[in-house]
């Protein structure tokens, strides 16, 4: 046990140590950038009327106090880890005044809750039928839905997706193409708004749904296909074991490690958003929060969703690596 | 195998209920708790608000802009329109007459219209607007704050319908600051907003509107905005005009271009902002009950903006303007226009618009100027303008296009433009050469011997037209022997565009009214007072930082002018010929919209045969096209 805590402490510094290099690179980069937010707000405001370069320079040193722009680089990268420290991102530049905590909180749930089940109906259709082609190998329907897994697998996401958009947007318009929920349906726990978001989710989801599983499934049914010829399971057919039974308790259950680690992986990274997904079915989530602060050079929320985002996979990743010398016997410490 | 046959029977019930579900899908989809019958669906260019639950328009990035907001809930003294009007360009809206001022433009007096209510039933009176400009000009970090405090001295209300402005100096456009173009200094509600502790950081919500909708209700998304037509709408200054047809409007991200034209499709998206000239060809083509301003080709609505060719001047190659003229009898503006508009362009040699009024204000009149235009090579004289240009491309789509491509003469001017600068690579040679460029095998050389190099910045996927022109342009320079790129700028258009940081540019530096022959909106910026020092920031529109003595002279001449003047009129055709002698920049064309309006809910909508308002949903002054919508059916 004692091995095992001196293996808790270090992989806990090496946690700490990923978040602050993470952060502090995310934060070089955004502010390198040759985007300007103040020039950015600056354009957009004079962009429709004539303004005289008195006025620009009032309105620019007014900006830079507003952002938090007005110290020295070193004054500004400590300011930030002041507030980071307590979880304040500052307020979001395109937002004004806004906090980035605000965005963010009310974004991440339309992302997680969108990529938490298509994550995992993918996961688990994948595996399962992925499982049960690597060991029934001769029936015609596994093999079928192999072919079209391997169709779907190395298409490109956004063709998937532009594809059903046509389908169910267009040729048969029967799937609402954008948003998150339907107009005039107030948000709150009641049948319509829970119904409207359901329909909504549907399209995206569905294209989450067809892409992700076919990488689940192939990977399982290879996973499969070698472990039916592992001797153990050769020994058990041989003695007469239930075959179901060789399945669920032999076979997938050894198959299914590395593809929890995949889910756990896939899990933690969707605090970064699916940004092709959210971007194409207009969904209102981080991913599209992300997209739109790039573009507007609003390194403040940049750096809160990014900094979300390293936290969430670095836990992902130390969750696993703790649990994994708990749950596999084959795994140590050292 | 029971596993299976679980999992098919699931999905077969999946498919079954998504099927059951289907035929409400689509009326479900969009507006679902709102009669379709009584509902104006528009896009929202700004697409998703981030923080949709600001309204204080005044505030920097406090909310959106176009969500209906500035459109409908908004109101200010003036508006004036790009195209004809309902009653002529300019509308005296908040104010009831246009602005007095005194002999020497240090003083400007507005009369307010009487019976204006805010939506919560409070008068409008001339306090709101002294609350208006003194709140901002205390807070230079709102909106209009810095431009209030640069240019007023005091602000006074002698009566509830009286408001006199005392300015620190002449200027006799001050109005324009209240005058709706796209937008202008909105009124606040002073009985609203000084219960708010700090201006600035109130949301503002739920907004107290001047105008004839109130808001309804909002996405906290940001996806969509619903207004509602007010009871009282007659106590608005658009009940002048009578009562606007659409019970509720909904303002709405209505995503990229492909999604806009499959939503119009699907009429759940009555006014198109824009979408790319392929998305309005698909529209004119398959949805019958789609339309752009013109009824045939090139359909879009030009824009009171002129995309040109932008010189950076503090360059030494570009400070010769034998090298610019060279540089322009270079392109083949054909080209051009089926390069970025696939042909559905309106042209102009000229630095104006050629926009609701303009082309009857400058652009016809100067014609037989400009063909009697010389230029002189240095070898010889020549006469670059050709008057048929706009015919020529009438004439190249009419085999693809047909009978949607007009044939009267009137139409083609008033749809592709008139003439335009005859490419002339022999007469470009002479140019270059007069200026000290020499040629050596198949490349040009600066008189400093060093290979003549052009980068054309280009804006890239997001605005994609104007990307194809600068890469066409760039294109026909190289095929010249000029060593021209373009150059890529992405998202970092706007700051390098500022900052000087270009060879050339595609974009624009003319801005006009349209339905008004007023130059000053932009030419006014164009003085050299405004032209920043190489390497610092450049304040709008001169953006090629251009500095002309002689154009200072117009620029004063106008600003000693009244804004109703005709001499103003005779200055900007003076501006004209000196643009056309110098070409500071080249002009293109007018940035076309592609507006695209679908009739199945909703007509009159306004079009080039009936210009009553500008369609473009995002601009201000679209609200006038709610009192003349009426129901289909």
């Amino acid at each position: 046990m004692r091995t095992y805590a001196a293996y808790l402490a270090k992989r806990l510094m090496q946690f700490a140590l990923v978040v602050f290099i993470g952060i502090n690179l995310t934060y070089l980069i955004s502010h390198s950038t040759p985007i300007d937010p103040v020039e950015q707000t600056i354009s957009a405001l004079t962009s429709f009327g004539n303004t005289s370069p008195e006025a620009i320079e009032t309105m620019r040193q007014s900006l830079r106090e507003l952002y938090g722009m007005s110290g020295t680089p070193l004054e500004q990268y400590l300011s930030f880890w002041s507030r980071i420290a307590v979880g304040d991102f500052g307020p979001s530049l395109s937002a004004f005044p806004t906090p980035v905590s605000e965005l963010i909180l009310r974004a991440l749930p339309w992302t997680i809750g969108l990529l938490v089940v298509a994550t995992l109906i993918a996961w688990l259709l994948g595996n399962l039928l992925g499982g049960l082609a690597g060991y029934y190998r001769r029936n015609r329907v596994l093999k079928a839905l192999g072919l079209v897994a391997m169709g779907l697998h190395p298409m490109p996401y956004y063709v998937v997706a532009f594809v059903l958009l046509v389908l169910f947007g267009f040729l048969w318009p029967v799937l609402p193409i954008s948003g998150g929920s339907g107009m005039a349906v107030q948000q709150g726990f009641s049948f319509a708004f829970a119904y409207s978001v359901f329909i909504h989710s549907l399209l995206p989801a569905l294209s989450l749904v067809l892409v992700g599983m076919g990488g689940w499934f192939l990977g399982m049914r290879a996973l499969v296909s070698n472990i039916v010829t592992e001797d153990y399971v050769v020994y058990a057919e041989l003695g007469g074991v239930d075959r179901h039974r060789i399945l669920t308790s032999y076979v997938m259950r050894n198959a299914l490690v590395p593809q929890v680690t995949g889910l756990a992986m896939s899990l933690g990274a969707i605090f970064t958003g699916a940004i092709i997904t959210e971007e194409v079915f207009g969904y209102p989530g981080i991913g599209s929060l992300l997209v739109d602060a790039v573009h507007a050079g609003d390194y403040s929320l940049v750096l809160g969703v990014t900094s979300v985002s390293i936290v969430a996979v670095s836990t992902a990743v130390l969750v696993i690596d703790l649990l994994y010398p708990l749950l596999d016997p084959r795994v140590q410490v050292e | 195998m029971p596993i299976l046959r679980t999992i098919a029977c699931a999905a077969v019930a999946l498919l079954i209920g998504t099927t059951a579900y289907a035929p409400s899908a689509q009326s479900q989809d969009v507006v679902s708790s709102l009669p379709r019958k009584e509902t104006l669906i528009l896009e929202n260019p700004e697409g998703t608000i981030k923080n949709p639950g600001w309204f204080n328009i005044w505030a920097i990035n406090a909310g959106g802009q176009y969500t209906g907001l500035q459109q409908l809930a908004m109101d200010t003294l003036w508006y004036i329109d790009p195209e004809k009007g309902l009653d002529g360009p300019i509308d005296n809206s908040l104010a009831s007459e246009p602005p007095k001022y005194n002999a020497d433009f240090t003083e400007m007096t507005v009369k307010l219209r009487p019976g204006i209510f805010w939506s919560d039933g409070v008068e409008f009176t001339a306090d709101d607007v002294v609350y208006t400009v003194e709140t901002q000009m205390k807070n230079t970090g709102m909106r209009w704050g810095p431009l209030l405090s640069l240019n007023v001295e005091s602000v006074q209300a002698p009566d509830p319908q009286t408001v006199v402005f005392k300015l620190k100096r002449p200027n006799s456009r001050f109005h324009a600051l209240f005058t709706v173009r796209f937008n202008a200094i909105w009124i606040m509600p002073k009985h609203v907003f000084e219960q708010a502790p700090d201006p600035m950081r109130f949301d503002f919500n739920k907004p107290v509107s001047l105008g004839a909708y109130a808001l309804h209700s909002f996405d906290p998304q940001g996806k969509w905005f619903i207004w509602q037509r007010r009871d009282d709408w007659q106590r608005t200054t658009l009940g002048r005009f009578g009562e606007p047809g659409p019970k509720y409007a909904v303002y709405m991200d209505a995503g990229p271009p492909d999604k806009r034209v499959i939503a119009q499709m699907n009429h759940n998206l009555d006014v198109v902002h824009d979408v790319a000239p392929e998305g309005m060809f698909t529209l004119a083509k398959q949805s019958k009950s789609s339309r752009g301003w013109f009824k045939d080709f090139p359909y879009a609505h030009p824009d009171p903006t002129l995309p040109a060719l932008l010189f950076n001047h503090q360059r030494p190659e570009f400070q010769d303007r034998d090298v610019r003229w060279a540089l322009a009898l270079l392109i083949d503006i054909k080209a051009v226009s089926m390069a970025s508009y696939r042909g559905a362009a309106t042209i102009s040699a000229i630095g104006i618009p050629p926009t609701g009024t303009h082309p009857d204000d400058y652009h016809i009149p100067m014609q037989d100027w400009l063909k009697s235009f010389e230029l002189d090579t240095g070898k010889r004289k020549i006469k670059p303008y050709d008057p048929t240009i706009g015919k020529q491309i009438a004439d190249m789509l009419r085999p693809s296009m047909k009978e949607q491509i007009p044939t009267d003469q009137a139409s083609i001017d008033r749809s592709f433009g008139m003439g335009w600068w005859k490419p002339n690579p022999q007469a470009a040679q002479e140019l270059l050469q007069k200026a000290g460029y020499t040629k050596r095998g198949s490349s040009w050389y600066t008189p400093d011997g060093k290979p003549f190099s052009i980068r054309v910045m280009v804006e890239g996927e997001s605005r994609p037209v104007i990307t194809r022109a600068g890469t066409m342009i760039a294109q026909q320079w190289r095929q010249f022997g000029i060593d021209a790129k373009t150059d890529l700028a992405q998202g970092t258009m706007l700051d390098r565009r500022n900052a000087g940081d270009f060879d050339t540019l595609i974009s624009w530096s003319v801005e006009s009214y349209g339905g008004h022959p007023d130059l000053a909106y932009f030419l006014d910026s164009w003085h050299s007072d405004y032209v920043a020092a190489p390497g610092k920031m450049q304040a709008p529109r001169n953006y090629m930082r251009w500095a002309s003595p002689e154009l200072d002279g117009i620029i004063e001449k106008i600003r000693g002018v009244s804004f109703d003047d005709p001499r103003s009129i005779e200055l900007g055709r003076e501006y004209v010929k000196l643009a056309v002698r110098e070409m500071p920049i080249i002009p293109l064309m007018a940035y076309n919209v592609f507006v695209a309006m679908d009739d199945t809910y909703w007509t009159g909508y306004p079009t080039a045969e009936d210009p009553y308002a500008n369609p473009v949903p995002n601009w201000g002054n679209s609200r006038y096209m709610m009192v003349r919508l009426k129901p289909s059916e």
